[in-house]
């Protein structure tokens, strides 16, 4: 610890000793915003000042001369209300061809007795013409106002018998919450690039910066760990990128309130109604947003700056990353995206939204829990990824594309080349972008349609990476016959499992309840098929499909870089993650566990793939035949799981799972004497 | 004492035949086993591309070694097994040892002072003594990036020195430096022979390494081609300087090499 913090310390004396990370962390954040925003507005400000009081000439023809002379008394009474000038002309329509770009517009009246006809011929590029006509449009309404009180007055009406019917709407957000929605959405996006901007010169110069000056090996040579090496550099970034999104906030909030309180100065009750207390409430919140935010965005571009060679090269791999960070948090300015049980899944994106709720006043505190905790664990996750590539040496004397191999050309790959790290976290990405995409798009038409086109991606992606790499399927896959001991191992251990997953699932569904009505609108859809097309998409596909990637390929991939503990664990996690939703994450992952020690063990991926479909073919037969599958099975079916069916699960579930590991471990010592 | 045991390295590289090309494995360490004693200069040498310094990495403990083992014995004759403790005991310089440009000596020997673990106190006070014993009291406060070439190099000898180390790992540690400079890493290596220390060092001056060396490691391809003092290579070569010796036996080693691939 204390070498750490020495470590640290050296590391923020080092940035702060360069000047150029001091003007984009600081003085970006501090002067240029305010100058921004407040310049703009002055500049707004300007140009509308100087639009006020302008004259605009409008010329009119002599043939309705009483209309004419009658629109300019309504200018004339109702002059105050306009903002800008007008001067009428006439001109006899004979001269008008020769002289009508010398107005700004043009007006014919027509009238037939009954009723006026005003046309106004204007250039709407020419904006003092386009100024002219709009304030024309508006002495339209009150010209035809007039008339209309006059008409009125002659039959002897008031205006209630022309509108019998008047229509108020009040809206019961106050003043702070509607602010707040509106700001709300912005202010994300805003926070989280000013991260990235406060995060990335720091996270280039201490890692490339380091590599390019030299001094990485001199770092390698002092008596501290690569993973002491890494973390006080991810902390100091972090530190540099949480200073600079609290200065920006600062001074973007400041330079707002600046400007509402110089341009309400008059009206400014209402923003004053604004309790102080709603904005000190916020402070804790945003601040430990802010922290996470920093934490993940950081570990994210740190990740990418370990390879690169040099600081135009980091620069390069930065930029699309930048993008998509944008991007992500941008959806939180589309109102009808909120946080909830999936949105708070996905990082950058849960921030703005939980930015967005905060200050709209609508903030649930599971779900900021959640937010918070999740990107927490992604930070933890990137981190770990980060130390093991800091490990290499690869990345430390050499390119740093060892763990990529997917970028060498095929033709330079060896025969049976394991993927990497780099390469399955690169498919991974891929693969959940095609599902979002792709899958999504598929599933607005049909969420069957949807489904198997998600299955046979995430059958595409791995096959199509091993075969690039030329890897030995048959050992990357664990595609070998099992033997009868290991597969009796394997159920046992199986249906352990399952009783606890059932277990979790009924615990964290009292904890988090979440809106199960459009998942169970899109399974109607499914379960309205015939039986035997459900069991092949729902579960044959997926058995295949999601063994092979997530045990065959995932796991086995892991396991080859960083052991089977490490395997199983990040397998199984991004398993869980793959089915969006935080109820079924840990259940998720549980089995995606079970499945990848038993493929493990017994050295077979087909054990895995027939409890998979097994696993499906249940929650499926559930589903459609609830009422007849209850009658033998009552635990599968209940909401409320008492105390003696939980008792009951877990001694079976754990006998059954304590009897499976012993029989798989005995397995191994068999095969490997 | 420093010790390498059947140490090898595997790299990959890329291997190009006009349009096409593969990768392929090579050993740039082929199980060298070699060891370096207290109060002993152990040099090093081998044409480039040799393997000298990956081998000086791996001892270093900056590379891990693909197989094969390094065994390090402290102070008082313990064998140490971390890794970290192990760093402590060497003191590494080469070429690719900068320092931090945006530090000044004396900041860049406190902060190390604070990572070799000394109370606040002696961490200051070995600082000062580096820096009188150094002679660097001029340019202690200013910025590493503007120091001038020999006056890096005295810094960086400072920083080897700052832990105190057992073994001292020297990748060709004169090169690229004038008379003066090199003069003073050459004195500085003897001293601390004498102090008792082990110094390893690798070098492509000849006429240096004869005086210098206790002992003589010649490697060409990731092999110990040729070994033992000065003097006994010069005899078993039967030429007259380390130059000569040097020329006799890279010469056969190649032909060699040749025969076997034809």
């Amino acid at each position: 610890m204390g070498k750490t913090w020495t470590l640290v310390k050296k590391e923020i004396f080092d940035i702060l000793r360069d000047k150029k990370t001091l003007v984009i962390m600081v003085a970006v954040p501090i002067l240029l915003y305010p100058a921004i925003i407040i310049g703009m507005v002055l500049v707004m400000n300007f140009m509308m000042q100087s639009r006020e009081g302008e004259s605009y000439t409008a010329a009119y023809g002599n043939e309705y001369r009483a209309e004419a002379l009658r629109f300019q008394e309504v200018y004339e009474e109702n002059q105050e209300e306009l903002d800008i000038q007008l001067t009428f002309q006439e001109v006899p329509e004979a001269e008008k061809e020769a002289v009508k770009d010398s107005y700004d517009a043009w007006i014919h009246f027509m009238t037939d007795g009954q009723r006026v006809h005003i046309e106004v011929e204007y250039t709407s590029t020419d904006p003092n013409s386009s100024y002219a006509e709009n304030a024309l449009q508006e002495l339209a309404d009150m010209y035809c106002k007039e008339l209309l009180s006059e008409k009125l007055d002659e039959k002897g009406l008031t205006e209630d018998f022309l509108y019998p019917v008047t229509y108020e709407a009040k809206d019961s957000v106050t003043v702070s919450e509607s602010a707040g929605m509106s700001i709300g959405g912005s202010i994300g996006m805003m926070l989280v690039v000013t991260i990235m901007l406060g995060a990335f010169y720091p996270a280039i110069d201490v890692t490339t910066g380091e590599k390019e000056r030299g001094t990485l090996e001199t770092l390698l040579t002092l008596p501290v760990t690569n993973f002491q090496m890494i973390m006080s550099k991810y902390l100091a970034v972090s530190l540099f990128a949480c200073i600079t999104a609290v200065l920006s906030l600062l001074s973007l909030g400041g330079s707002v309130l600046f400007l509402l309180g110089s341009a309400l100065a008059g009206a400014s009750e209402e923003i004053l109604h604004m309790e102080p207390a709603v904005f000190i409430g916020w402070i804790p919140i945003l601040l430990l947003v802010v922290i996470v935010t920093a934490l993940l965005v950081t570990a994210f571009s740190m990740c990418f700056c370990v390879f690169a060679k040099s600081f135009k090269e980091a620069n390069n791999y930065i930029t699309p990353v930048m993008l998509v960070v944008m991007f992500a948090s941008m959806t939180a300015m589309i109102p009808s995206i909120q946080l909830d049980g999936r949105t708070a899944l996905i990082p950058i994106v849960n921030v703005s939204l939980l930015i967005k709720q905060v200050l709209a006043q609508q903030m649930e505190l599971t779900l900021a829990g959640v937010t918070i905790g999740i990107n927490f664990c992604y930070s933890v996750l990137i981190i770990w990824v980060l130390a093991k590539m800091y490990n290499s040496e690869n990345i430390l004397f050499h390119d740093g594309f060892q763990s990529f191999r997917l970028f060498e050309k095929r033709s330079e790959i060896k025969k049976g080349t394991i993927p990497g790290t780099g390469d399955l976290l690169l498919s991974v990405v891929v693969l959940l972008l095609l599902i979002l995409y792709l899958g999504t798009a598929v599933s607005v038409r049909s969420t069957f349609g949807g489904t198997l086109v998600n299955q046979f991606l995430i059958l595409l992606v791995p096959l199509s990476v091993v075969w690039y790499m030329k890897s030995d399927v048959k050992s990357l896959f664990s595609l070998k016959i099992p033997s009868g001991k290991s597969a009796l191992g394997g159920l046992l251990l199986y249906i352990g499992t399952f009783l606890f997953m059932l277990v979790v699932t009924a615990a964290l569904t009292r904890i988090l309840p979440e809106s199960t009505q459009n998942v169970e609108q899109a399974f109607e859809e499914i379960l309205n098929q015939p039986f035997i097309l459900i069991v092949l998409v729902m579960t044959i596909m997926p058995a295949v499909g999601e063994e092979i990637f997530f045990r065959g390929f995932l796991f086995g991939g892991l396991r080859n870089r960083h052991g089977v503990f490490w395997g199983i664990l990040l397998s199984s996690l991004i398993f869980g993650a793959f089915h969006m939703s935080i109820v079924k994450l840990l259940p998720t992952a549980m089995l995606g566990a079970c499945f990848a020690y038993i493929g493990y063990r017994s050295g077979s991926i087909y054990i895995g793939m027939f409890l998979h479909f097994f696993n499906n073919l249940i929650s499926m037969a559930v589903s459609k035949y609830p009422e007849q599958l209850g009658r033998f099975l009552s635990f599968l079916v209940k909401k409320e799981l008492a105390g003696r069916d939980l008792i009951f699960m877990l001694v079976i579930g754990g006998l059954s799972g304590a009897l499976g590991l012993i029989l798989l471990k005995k397995e191994r010592r068999d095969r490997n004497p | 004492m420093i010790e390498a045991i059947n140490l090898s390295k595997q790299f990959e590289r890329t291997v190009k035949q006009g349009r096409k090309s593969h990768k392929e494995e090579f050993l740039a360490v082929d199980q060298i086993s070699l060891k370096a004693e207290p109060g002993e200069i152990v040099g090093i040498l081998g044409p480039n591309g040799a393997g000298k310094t990956t081998l000086l990495r791996m001892l270093g403990m900056l590379m891990t070694p693909t197989s094969g083992q390094v065994r390090l014995m402290d102070r008082e004759g313990n064998f140490i097994d971390d890794i970290t403790q192990k760093k402590g005991l060497i003191g590494y310089l080469s070429g690719n040892t900068k320092l931090y440009p945006r530090f000044s000596i004396r900041e860049y020997l406190l902060f190390l002072g604070d990572l070799y673990g000394y109370p606040k106190k002696e961490g200051i006070a070995r600082t000062e003594e580096m820096i009188r014993v150094l002679a660097m009291e001029k340019f202690a406060d200013n910025r590493i990036e503007k120091l001038s070439t020999g006056q890096v190099q005295r810094a960086s000898i400072a920083r080897c020195l700052m832990a105190d180390p057992q073994i001292y790992i020297l990748d060709e540690p004169t090169l690229g430096l004038d008379i003066l400079s090199a003069d003073a890493i050459i004195r500085f290596m003897e001293e601390q022979k004498e102090k008792g220390k082990t110094v390893l060092y690798s070098t492509h001056y000849l006429e240096e390494a004869q005086i210098l060396c206790n002992r003589i490691y010649m490697i060409f391809q990731g092999r110990i081609v040729a070994e033992g003092t000065p003097l006994t290579i010069m005899e078993k070569t039967g030429t007259g300087s380390l130059r000569q010796a040097f020329h006799s036996i890279f010469e056969g080693v190649s032909q060699q090499g040749e025969g076997q691939g034809e």
